[in-house]
């Protein structure tokens, strides 16, 4: 116990000295929530689209109103003779409605009438945002125009049980949490592990009967310390920026972290004990730990969209647990019952780590 | 100190038939030592002996693949926590405090409290360490930093010490206060084992074992590797090195001659005969035949040097000498070849309020090598590189191959050879590949390319492995290398800064062969050194002390300098001795020497009978006392001293 604490004293000493490591552990991870917080918008909003009427009666300015009333669309400026294809073409515009001349004349007498509408495909996701974005204009309009039948056979009541307000940084930025403290944490340990090989300060630690176990909970424990900061820095600054607020009982959010931390140290020790330069510590640390935290990790897309077998990833990936304690403890407030398990996964994962970097350090003693 | 021969303790050390292979590559070839308590015990050899490998399972942290060791009656793994070893790379953090670095350490080896509070003021103490506990260690300088290393080591109380080059690259103030240290820790019956590249050092063992290929080829005291060898040794001086060097060199091909070996330094010529008296007459039979006369001709001991050189040529792992293809006429042919090839005058640098170098005159003629000598941190780097053009001068006057002005212009830049202390080789490059660039680099025409890489190759013993990353070699090969890299051009004027630091002595020999060879073209050749041993091979030298070059001339000329006179003393309680003598007496001028006591006396015939008495007084018996030249390294500690203690000395 007394050699994992000195481990641990000179591993903080040595973390103080070094302006690259502070760097890593407070700036960059704050400057990363910023940039994730602020620039992550899943929703789309402020849709550029023209609207060339050949009605040009109050029917269609009613129509045209209500389809930039949403704030989903923005109106941009096109010249009624111009073809609406070049402004697609340029970018000007993501889609293009048509009203056709005898727009008014024909819902007025009670016939179909055809808008045309052009919507730019080359993102998928976002033309089908578009086109269900007008469709729903469109039945709003005509309600209120009174042109629908006054009995629907179903009417769905739609209510959004959590996050009412639909506040996006409710999700994207509990998300930014996990990424933040799974990189950062992991890059600190792994440095600070390869470094010794590097310098060639391990074989002190070889000749001494420092065991594997104590070499890493040792390290692992002053880089434990750093996370804590780091995730107080991190989460204390996105709290009062985003405006979050806890859900519901905030105790599994903060053990949770706790331990998430924790993992995400010994991440490190793993990667550390088993490359021998900075260079592939840094990159197997941040590319891993990016692509799994930030694709495999149900932050951006669903988990239920990865196909078979990719879909088992997810299942190893601690952020992915986190994020659920984050949405738990920040939008959906269910508390315990809900995430124990992820805390418990989290923790199992660490314990993983952990041992394959004492496998990996062995008989602490030099490989040929 | 004990002698194993005479009280046979039971040993600490027990190793019988080590073996370590690395896949097919065998590193140890069953190797079998004994280390006794309280004994120094040298390991030298080439680079690539085995050495560090047998340091790494010795110390516990590599496991060996045959053999049995025993460290005090436990295998290497279990004793580590009765172990304190230095490995070869700075044992220490670098962005830790001293203070921070020792309660680590102390940590690790789960020292109490109470005693390592005392340890820690004891052993700071003994290395002068004291005042400084909270400066981080990566500013100290590099004799300090392994002074602290052997503090950390220390504060568990290690009943061994593994030491594996503990001094590389200190210079030799710092090296022989770190040897007075060892020797007080052995007399507190510490036992240690050391491996070192400075021969002198190793002079300072009780034992040494000569190691080669993984083999051990002889284990002995000094006196008895010396006696085995059967040689002896005659320092030859002479106005005409190279012709008496030629003759003699054609002499000992003759067997029956009795020369078996024929060095030349600086300003003299050693020469190993079987028999020294019969063998000196009949050299001067020779030379004299040739007309040649002798200026001196005095016997010697063998030097561990000569020991050791002369065992691995028996071995035949001599490097080939082969003659450097020449293209350029040698300078020495043409006209003029006594000119001033670099010269300064009140040359000065500042950096900051620092004064790097101060007023340096010096003036070195083309054919003429000449040795910069001085501690870390002297400014011989600082100066190296102004005079080579690489920095700028605070003020002061400079000449560099007949020019003082523009000294970075390419056709001035094309006559300089440069080989900076760090390496100058590309890691991730192959051999060939650097040695093309840099060939491309100095305009090396196409068709002569393939020469000059070949005669590099050759001379480095790398043929046929010249598709060998650089990265991989070890550091004396890379030195050898880049050597060849700063000459494949015919430079006139040759700078070489610390060409040979952590090189093994028999490749220091063909270094010195090579830039002897290049100085007889012509060539004028400036080199830093931090082994005075092979400083004896300039034809001229000057130390610098805190920039300023304090003393200059021929090595002859710098010993001569010195006042007063080295006393070897013989007696029966070496370290007691020491520290007495070192209380009465300036500490420098006393040092362990093995199981001798040399001390610097300014006035023997009044002051040597005075030493005696003060150890009579403490009932330490003096078995003998001769006078012995100095060597190099007691010139440059004694001119160290006096000049940092304010009264310097000119000898020139």
């Amino acid at each position: 116990m007394k050699r994992i604490l000195s481990q641990c004293i000179k591993e903080l000493a040595q973390f103080r000295r070094d302006r690259l490591t502070l760097a890593l552990a407070f700036i960059l991870p704050f400057a990363t929530l910023l940039i994730f917080g602020f620039a992550i918008r899943l929703e789309a909003k402020d849709i550029p689209l023209i609207v060339q009427d050949f009605d040009r009666t109050n029917l269609s300015n009613r129509y045209i109103e209500t389809l930039y009333a949403t704030n989903q669309f923005k109106p941009v400026a096109w010249d009624i003779n111009a073809s609406p294809q070049i402004a697609l073409d340029r970018s000007l515009a993501k889609a293009v409605v048509i009203i056709p001349p005898n727009f008014s004349q024909h819902i007025n007498g009670e016939k179909q009438t055809e808008v045309q509408v052009l919507v730019d495909g080359t993102d998928a996701n976002n033309a089908r945002v578009i086109k269900n974005g007008l469709k729903a204009t469109t039945n709003a309009f005509m309600r209120s125009q009174s042109l629908l039948p006054k009995t629907n056979p179903i009417a769905t009541l739609t209510r959004l049980w959590f996050n009412p307000g639909r506040k996006e940084s409710l999700s994207i930025v509990p998300g930014t949490f996990a990424v933040v403290l799974w990189i950062f944490p992991s890059l600190l340990a792994a440095i600070a592990m390869v470094r010794e090989k590097e310098k060639g300060t391990i074989l002190q630690v070889y000749a001494s009967s420092l065991s594997a176990e104590e070499l890493i909970l040792g390290k692992a424990a002053a880089y434990w310390v750093v996370a804590i900061g780091m995730a107080l820095l991190v989460m204390g600054g996105g709290a009062v920026i985003f405006g979050l607020s806890f859900a519901g009982d905030p105790t599994p959010f903060l053990l949770g972290t706790i331990i998430y931390l924790w993992t995400s140290t010994m991440f490190g020790m793993m990667i550390g004990s088993r490359v021998s330069n900075q260079n592939a510590a840094v990159q197997a640390v941040s590319l891993v730990g990016f692509l799994t935290s930030f694709l495999l990790s149900g932050f951006i897309y669903p988990l239920s969209n990865i196909p078979f077998p990719l879909s088992l990833i997810p299942n190893v990936v601690p952020a992915r647990y986190f994020i659920e304690i984050t949405r738990d403890a920040f939008v959906r407030g269910v508390g315990w019952s809900s995430v124990w398990l992820s805390v418990v996964m989290i923790f199992l994962l660490s314990m993983v780590f952990f041992n394959v970097a004492r496998k990996a350090l062995g008989r602490m003693q030099l490989s040929e | 100190m004990n002698s194993p021969e005479i009280n046979s303790p039971a040993p600490v050390i027990q190793v019988v038939g080590l073996t370590k292979n690395y896949g097919n590559f065998t590193a140890v070839h069953g190797i079998d030592f004994e280390v006794y308590p309280g004994e120094i015990f040298g390991l030298i050899g080439p680079d690539g002996a085995g050495k560090t490998t047998t340091f790494h399972i010795l110390g516990g942290v590599m496991e060996a693949s045959g053999g049995a060791i025993d460290i005090l009656g436990k295998p290497p793994r279990n004793a580590r926590l009765s172990l304190g070893y230095l490995t070869q790379q700075f044992s220490l953090y670098l962005d830790l405090s001293i203070d921070e670095n020792l309660t680590y350490s102390a940590g690790l080896h789960q020292v109490p409290e109470l005693e390592f509070n005392q340890r820690r003021s004891k052993y700071l103490q003994l290395m002068g360490l004291n005042s400084i506990g909270d400066r981080l260690a990566g500013q100290l300088s590099g004799g300090m930093k392994q002074k602290l290393a052997l503090c950390c080591a220390l504060v568990s109380q290690p009943q061994i010490l593994l030491l594996d080059e503990p001094t590389t690259g200190v210079d030799p103030v710092s090296r022989r206060e770190f040897w007075d240290v060892l020797a007080a820790l052995a007399d507190e019956g510490m036992t240690i084992v050391v491996a070192t590249p400075y021969l002198d050092e190793a002079e300072r063992c009780n034992r040494i074992a000569l190691m080669y290929e993984g083999k051990i080829s002889e284990i002995g005291t000094l006196k008895q590797l010396r006696s085995n060898l059967g040689l002896q040794r005659l320092e030859l001086r002479t106005k005409e090195l190279v012709e008496t060097e030629k003759i003699l060199l054609a002499a000992a091909q003759d067997k029956t001659s009795g020369i078996a070996d024929v060095q030349t330094f600086g300003d003299r010529i050693d020469v190993l005969v079987r028999d020294a008296t019969r063998d000196s007459v009949k050299v001067r039979e020779i030379l004299n035949k040739q007309h040649l006369t002798i200026t001196s001709l005095e016997t010697s001991d063998v030097t561990l040097e000569n020991v050791f050189v002369t065992r691995l040529r028996q071995q035949g792992s001599e490097p080939a000498f082969i003659e450097f293809p020449r293209l350029k006429p040698g300078r020495s042919a043409s006209v003029g070849a006594s000119d001033v090839a670099i010269g300064a005058r009140n040359l000065r640098k500042v950096f900051g309020s620092f004064q790097a170098v101060k007023n340096v005159d010096l003036e070195i003629r083309y054919g003429e090598i000449y040795g910069l000598l001085g501690a870390n941190g002297a400014g011989k780097t600082t100066t190296i590189k102004i005079l080579c053009g690489l920095l700028e001068a605070s003020s002061g006057e400079m000449l560099l191959g007949g020019r003082s002005q523009n000294l970075r212009d390419a056709s001035i830049r094309q006559r300089i050879g440069y080989m900076s202390q760090k390496f100058t080789l590309y890691d991730d490059l192959s051999v060939v590949e650097n040695l093309e660039f840099y060939c491309g680099v100095y305009g090396v025409p196409q068709k002569i390319r393939r020469t000059k890489i070949d005669w590099v190759l050759e001379t480095c013993g790398l043929t046929g492995q010249e598709k060998m990353l650089t990265g991989k070699l070890p550091g004396g090969w890379k030195q050898r290398v880049a050597f060849g890299a700063s000459v494949m051009h015919e430079p006139e004027i040759l700078f070489l800064d610390e060409p040979t630091s952590g090189v093994d002595p028999l490749a220091r020999r063909q270094f010195w062969r090579l830039i002897n060879d290049f100085a007889r073209q012509g060539t004028a050749v400036l080199v830093t050194t931090h082994y005075l041993e092979e400083a004896e091979q300039c034809n001229r030298m000057g130390f610098m002390v805190a920039g300023e070059v304090v003393l200059q001339g021929s090595p002859s000329e710098v010993k001569a300098s010195q006042p007063g006179q080295l006393i070897e003393l013989k007696v029966d309680r070496t370290q007691q001795a020491s520290n007495l003598l070192k209380h009465h007496l300036e500490v420098w001028r006393v040092s362990i020497f093995g199981d001798r006591l040399h001390v610097v006396l300014d006035d023997p015939d009044h002051d040597l009978p005075s030493v005696v008495d003060i150890l009579a007084q403490s009932k330490i018996q003096t078995y003998s006392t001769r006078p012995i030249p100095f060597s190099l390294e007691d010139v440059f500690i004694s001119v160290v001293q006096r000049t940092e203690s304010g009264t310097s000395h000119s000898a020139t």
